[in-house]
């Protein structure tokens, strides 16, 4: 099932990892690699202990047992200066700071590379600017961040961790509370820095279609566990899907980018396809590019056409329901 | 978007800053801060020698300046030996006092938390009443307020730590923990001798009468040992700012930061505090105002000391002249700001979370 990341090698694993709260153990003896130089997103129910696993990579949780390992060493050992200037984090809701400007909340990100004797630097600046110029907030800089929208905000403090110089990036669902405008900014961001930097980018992401669309390694966990990892497009199928999240759906390629799009299955009787939009199962539009990647893969990517999409799912099934057949999918609008 | 480049840092510092060497030490100083520095300095300069020549005698603004510069004038007595040594214990008290607010509302993320609303001054004022009011020697009692202080903020670092100190229980605790002292203190009181009882509560409301230079030589000193630890302070609260977490992600130490920076404010309160009583609100006020007209996040140590330092000058000046011949302590008149300014500060916060 874990299968082992391609050729890139690995920079950041976990060894016999435990992490618990109180009484609850969260993830039990989990072994996991992450590759290096690729955009991985770990998507998983909630509470499945993915942002667990984030946080606990970047040592804002201490393990019960077993380690985290940065290059082959396990970063509890590591000075936290050190592993600052390795390792950037973006912790899922940060407090904004009143009245703090954002060249100076993006500068802060130079702390481990500044001591209270020597405050400032000329790699200091440059490193501040190039961050701002990446997350285009230098336009910004002498805004105070309390009073910027949400997706400004989140660019600010990715700056912030990209003036940390880090070879890799930790952020805990960085797109929650954005509209999806600013969703597939703050993406598009991570995207460019993975391909145009070289840097090693791990998130937790909620949106399934958006972790497709973007990730080169997705994890996909379920109640601590990992239940697979791997491309996106090699791994995730509908039975994925199921086993994950527990909900029935359909996957067919994005008509976009040709990435895996997941899409519930009809759960109530009243969503389904009326007269005026026939229903029409989707194959493979245009012959995309796309399906081959799904056949690799080995599942029915689409399943039951010949169940009719327009008939309605019996009455009183629910969702959720595995017997209950799958209805087709909706209609695309063929581009 | 990126057309209006508005600034940019630059070698120098951030935009705004300016980096100051001395040295192999550079400083990043906000430019702001250094005019709100310098025009505070000229104003207490001011202050000290209006408050020099104001009273009786009078004494011409001339005669102080010439009287300093050691010329020899009929006034010495006046100006030297009677009004210098009070007047710099108040500017060193109240600059004191600003540097540790400073340090625990940074510590705490909030303006409320000084250390006369979170029970330092409480608990000083708990063992001085104590030591007053079961006749101990004089020069007890300030040891006693100090230790009184500490012991208070002891109680409040064991009830905090249960939460691993987060800022908002500090606060409500050390809230909690000062009206428990307050009301021991009343307790201690009653059941005293009336003139003990008298003696304790001039004490508790703190004043500058009657004192000067050794006064002054104590906080002088705790501050000259402390000054390296300042040094390190002025930076340190730069990461108080952000939550422990992305703390953590730029390599900060939040829980050993915060417990350094809290110590230092508190032993600096708990040491001001015994020896000029528990003069209110300073501690509050002039780290507010100081952020203020710096328009940063938190105020920095030295522009927040010399706030505290002017205010507590004024203070002791229209305690001994609003009322004349009638001298009112200090920490009256400072309790008379503070009080509407702490009311201030809690409408203005209901409105903004409203």
């Amino acid at each position: 099932m874990n299968r082992t990341p391609d050729s890139r090698g690995v920079m950041l694993s976990t060894s016999d990892l435990t992490v618990g709260y109180d009484e609850r153990t969260v993830l039990d003896g989990l072994d996991l690699d992450l590759p290096a130089d690729a955009f991985t997103v770990i998507v998983g129910p909630n509470a499945c202990g993915k942002s667990t696993l984030l946080r606990t990579m970047a040592r804002l949780l201490t393990p019960r047992r077993g380690a985290v390992l940065l290059d082959g060493a396990a970063i509890r050992d590591l000075p936290t200066r050190e592993v600052a200037r390795r390792l950037g984090v973006l912790p899922q809701s940060p407090l904004v700071p009143e009245g703090v400007t954002v060249a100076d909340l993006v500068g802060r990100g130079r702390q481990p590379y500044q001591r209270w004797w020597r405050q400032w630097s000329e790699q200091d600046a440059a490193a501040v600017d190039r961050a701002m110029t990446q997350a285009d907030v230098a336009g910004l800089a002498d805004r105070p961040v309390d009073t910027l929208s949400g997706g400004q905000r989140q660019r600010v403090w990715i700056a912030m961790t990209l003036a940390q110089d880090t070879e890799a990036l930790l952020l805990d669902e960085p797109t929650t509370f954005l509209d999806l405008a600013h969703q597939v900014e703050v993406l598009d961001l991570l995207h460019r820095l993975r391909a145009e930097r070289g840097r090693t980018v791990v998130a937790v992401l909620h949106d399934l279609n958006q972790a497709a669309r973007y990730a080169d390694h997705l994890i996909a966990m379920r109640e601590g566990k990992v239940v697979a990892a791997g491309p996106p497009r090699e791994i995730l199928t509908a039975d994925l899907v199921r086993d994950v999240f527990g909900l029935d759906c359909v996957v067919v390629p994005c008509p976009v980018t040709g990435a895996p799009l997941v899409v519930p299955g009809l759960t109530s009787p009243h969503l389904a396809p009326t007269a005026a939009g026939p229903a029409v199962p989707v194959h493979s539009p245009g012959g995309d590019s796309a399906a081959p990647a799904h056949s690799l893969a080995g599942d029915p990517v689409i399943p039951a056409p010949a169940v009719p999409a327009t008939t309605p799912a019996p009455a009183g099934s629910s969702a959720g329901d595995a017997a209950d057949p799958l209805a087709g999918p909706y209609p695309s609008k063929g581009h | 978007m990126t057309a209006v480049q508005s600034s940019r840092p630059t070698a120098a510092g951030l935009p705004g800053r300016s980096l100051v060497r001395l040295g192999p030490v550079s400083v990043q100083v906000r430019r702001r801060a250094m005019l709100v520095a310098a025009v505070t300095t000229v104003l207490l300069a001011a202050a000290v020698v209006l408050s020099l020549s104001l009273g009786t005698p009078y004494v011409a603004p001339a005669d102080v300046l010439r009287s300093l510069s050691g010329a020899g004038t009929p006034y010495d007595l006046v100006v030297r030996d009677l009004r210098v040594p009070r007047i710099v214990l108040a500017a060193t008290a109240g600059a004191a006092f600003g540097i540790a607010g400073t340090l625990i509302q940074s510590v705490a993320r909030n303006p409320l938390a000084s250390p006369d609303v979170i029970g330092i001054t409480q608990g000083a004022g708990l063992a001085a009443t104590v030591a007053i009011t079961t006749g101990a020697a004089a020069v007890l009692v300030a040891p006693a307020a100090l230790l009184g202080g500490l012991g208070a903020a002891l109680l409040l670092l064991a009830l905090g730590a249960r939460h691993g100190l987060a800022a908002q229980r500090f606060v409500l605790a050390g809230v909690a923990v000062a009206f428990a002292l307050r009301a021991l203190t009343e307790v201690v009181m009653l059941s005293a001798d009336p003139i003990d009882g008298l003696r304790a509560q001039i004490w508790l409301i703190g004043t500058l009468a009657g004192r000067g230079w050794s006064e002054t030589l104590w906080i002088a000193l705790t501050l000259a040992v402390l000054l390296p630890v300042l040094a390190w302070a002025g930076w340190a609260l730069n990461g108080t700012a952000l939550d422990d977490d992305t703390a953590r992600g730029i390599g900060l130490r939040p829980g050993a930061r915060r417990v350094g920076l809290a110590t230092t404010g508190v032993v600096l309160a708990a040491t001001v505090t015994a020896q000029v009583g528990a003069v209110d609100f300073v501690a509050l006020v002039a780290p507010q105002v100081a952020r203020r007209l710096v328009r940063a996040e938190r105020p920095p140590l030295a522009c927040a000391a010399l706030v505290g330092a002017l205010l507590l000058v004024l203070a002791d000046l229209a305690g001994r002249r609003l009322f004349a011949p009638t001298q009112l302590p200090a920490g009256v008149l400072t309790a008379a700001i503070g009080g509407p300014y702490l009311m201030f500060l809690l409408v203005r916060r209901r409105r903004r979370f409203a």
